[in-house]
């Protein structure tokens, strides 16, 4: 491999020359627009010029001020146009790689080169090249891989692995059960309003026939047509989103390393290192798990544990979900194995915590029924209620239960947010036993299994008390051999 | 006890509010009465009680493999993790500390849910600790992860 031409400083590709101004404009939006503003009040347009010609020049400055270099044990980024810094990264700690590329940089043939360590990273301190030429991605990511994989990918076409998933249009059946649409429209709504365009909006002419549409029909009719658009939106909103997001996803594992790429418009690619992977979690949310579906996250260190870093694969049918993770870490039986019962004094929680609030609640309206009034539809309501949460009671101790032995530790619960995390025993660094004054009265504790990778902490919710130091001592033998928890 | 004291404070700038609030508003005397009454029950129980609860409860270890503590009073955690996992070891010593000859330290590992804090050692308990510990880190060549 190349190193030796490597060591010098090197620029970023020269066509960020126009990416850069751009971006750096779409940021500054508000300050143009201010500044226009202010240009109009003072009559004076030279304030709006001036102000994207700044923009623009700093933009471009930020290309001649970038530069990076990759040694023999470490690679450095110079950064920075007031504020000079240098990140430098240990070659032998870099975790994954990963690119990104939107839509401007794909018209150009650019791509965001992301480097990860088992630090977390955010915002300035991140390594990120970007962007550099898409045909050298390839060749920069097995130079930068080689320390830390002893994989040698040779050339930019490396030999093309086996394939694990493959996104089908399938998938697309789970996307509308997903609340992404509706958050995106109330973040649409948050964002027209701080503009400050809401107040122009109710006096226009198209809010006003609206009421007046509304009118004519009667409160109920416009809130039920209300609520279906809004709904309807936000499935077409969640469908566009996942099929642009997704589509086209594949992953793929060569060796050692595992690559996922996925989306249509924004191109994103993780290269993933397999010896760093340390189990595995399937999230069924409550309405894709009704529709037989599952998602997919990597329990990996160096690789933040939730959002969208450690996502291996959308919601998409369950038997998938299970087939890859089982092909990943090699153990079926950890991933669709049957899993121990918690038992009764478990079951009693999960069953007080679910009926308390309707018990409150029964309680205050009986009170209120007695002194004031209360309208007769209040009770149907309140009975309503009481069954979704008896429902939901029954499945999350229905939920509950966990595996361990053969060194994997699978723990599953949850009933909104059900999810199944299996963690490999050897990446454990730590236990701990947690009992609060109910649990130590009921006689479970929560055991919480702490590791590097992933969410850091994966817990067995209400295991008897008794078997929380055997799960412990079962899964790390050197728990077993300190007489603390023999106790 | 430095945690009587930690949380008397606390207590002692509720108790001066409430005498401020009587100097400056004498009506009412039953609500005055009955805030007092409150606080009087919240220093026996956070001044009094909590304290010796958690110092029943409070132990730690260091074997020859693990570094275990149990800590808490109302929720009680014991946490356990092997000597060859830890990354850093820390040594924090707050004023209140100082006045009483105390030290914590926190023991780290490579996750954020697994940090290990040993609270209200004597220093010089503390210090022998920690060169005991940072010898045992230094021998473990591995990753740690």
């Amino acid at each position: 491999m190349t190193i030796a031409h490597d060591a010098v400083w090197q620029r970023l590709s020269a066509r960020m020359l126009l990416v850069h101004p751009v971006h750096e404009v779409l940021r500054q939006i508000p300050v143009l627009i201010g500044s226009v503003v202010l240009g109009s009040a003072t009559g004076n347009p030279m304030w709006a010029v001036g102000v994207l010609v700044l923009t623009v020049g700093y933009g471009i400055a930020r290309w001649f001020t970038t530069t990076y270099r990759i040694e023999p044990d470490e690679v450095q980024l110079r950064a920075g146009v007031l504020q000079r810094k240098v990140l430098s990264v240990p070659r032998n700690r870099i975790r994954s790689v990963s690119t990104d590329a939107r839509l401007l940089h794909r018209l150009l043939g650019l791509t965001v080169l992301r480097l990860s360590t088992g630090q977390e990273a955010k915002g300035d301190a991140a390594f990120a090249l970007d962007a550099v030429q898409a045909e050298q991605v390839p060749r920069l990511r097995a130079i930068l891989l080689a320390d830390s994989l002893a994989v040698s990918e040779e050339g930019a076409d490396a030999p093309v692995g086996r394939e694990l998933a493959r996104w089908q249009p399938s998938w697309l059946r789970y996307s509308p059960l997903s609340f992404t649409g509706l958050a995106m429209i109330l973040a649409a709504f948050g964002l027209v309003y701080q503009v400050g365009a809401g107040a122009a909006l109710s006096d226009s002419q198209l809010a006003q026939s609206g009421i007046d549409a509304a009118e004519r029909l009667g409160v109920m009719v416009s809130v039920v047509i209300a609520v279906v658009v809004v709904l309807l939106a936000s499935v077409v909103l969640s469908v566009m989103r996942s099929l642009l997001t997704y589509g086209n996803l594949v992953l793929r594992r060569d060796a050692d390393v595992l690559h996922l790429e996925h989306g249509l418009l924004r191109a994103r690619e993780h290269t993933f290192d397999m010896r760093r992977l340390r189990g595995g979690t399937l999230r069924e949310p409550l309405l894709v798990r009704l529709f037989g579906g599952a998602r997919l996250d990597a329990v990996m260190t160096g690789v933040d544990g939730a959002g969208e870093a450690s996502l291996l694969l959308p919601p998409c049918p369950r038997a998938t979900a299970q087939t890859v993770l089982s092909e990943l870490i090699a153990r079926p039986d950890a991933v669709t194995g049957p899993l121990r019962a918690h038992g009764p004094a478990a079951t009693r929680r999960r069953w007080t915590r679910g009926l308390v609030l309707p018990a409150v609640l029964l309680v205050v309206l009986l009170a209120l029924a007695f002194t004031v009034s209360v309208p007769l539809w209040v009770w149907p309501v309140w009975a309503v209620l009481a069954v979704c949460c008896a429902l939901l009671a029954a499945d999350r101790s229905r939920s509950l239960g966990h595996r361990v032995g053969d060194g994997w530790l699978v723990a599953r619960a949850g009933s909104v947010e059900r999810r199944r995390d299996c963690i490999a025993a050897p990446g454990i660094i730590a236990w701990t036993v947690r009992q609060t004054l109910f649990q130590r009265r009921a006689g479970v504790a929560t055991l919480i299994a702490a590791t590097a990778a992933g969410v850091k902490r994966y817990q067995v919710i209400d295991v008897p008390a008794e078997l929380a130091w055997t799960i412990a001592a079962t899964a790390s033998p050197w728990v077993a051999q300190t007489e603390w928890a023999r106790q | 006890m430095v945690w009587a004291i930690g949380a008397a404070i606390p207590w002692v700038v509720l108790v001066i509010g409430q005498l401020v609030w009587f100097a400056f508003d004498g009506r009412w005397w039953w609500l005055h009465g009955l805030a007092a009454a409150a606080t009087v029950v919240g220093i026996v129980v956070f001044v009094v009680v909590v304290p010796l609860w958690r110092y029943r409860v409070h132990r730690w270890e260091i074997g020859t493999q693990a570094v275990y503590t149990r800590t808490g009073w109302l929720v009680q955690e014991r946490r356990i993790a092997p000597i060859s996992r830890v990354q850093t070891v820390d040594t924090y010593r707050g004023p209140l500390d100082r006045i009483f000859g105390l030290a914590n330290i926190t023991v780290t590992t490579a996750s954020s849910a697994g940090a290990v804090r040993i609270v209200a050692l004597d220093s010089d308990v503390a210090d022998r600790v920690v060169a005991q510990l940072t010898d045992i880190a230094a021998l473990g060549a591995e990753d740690a992860t």
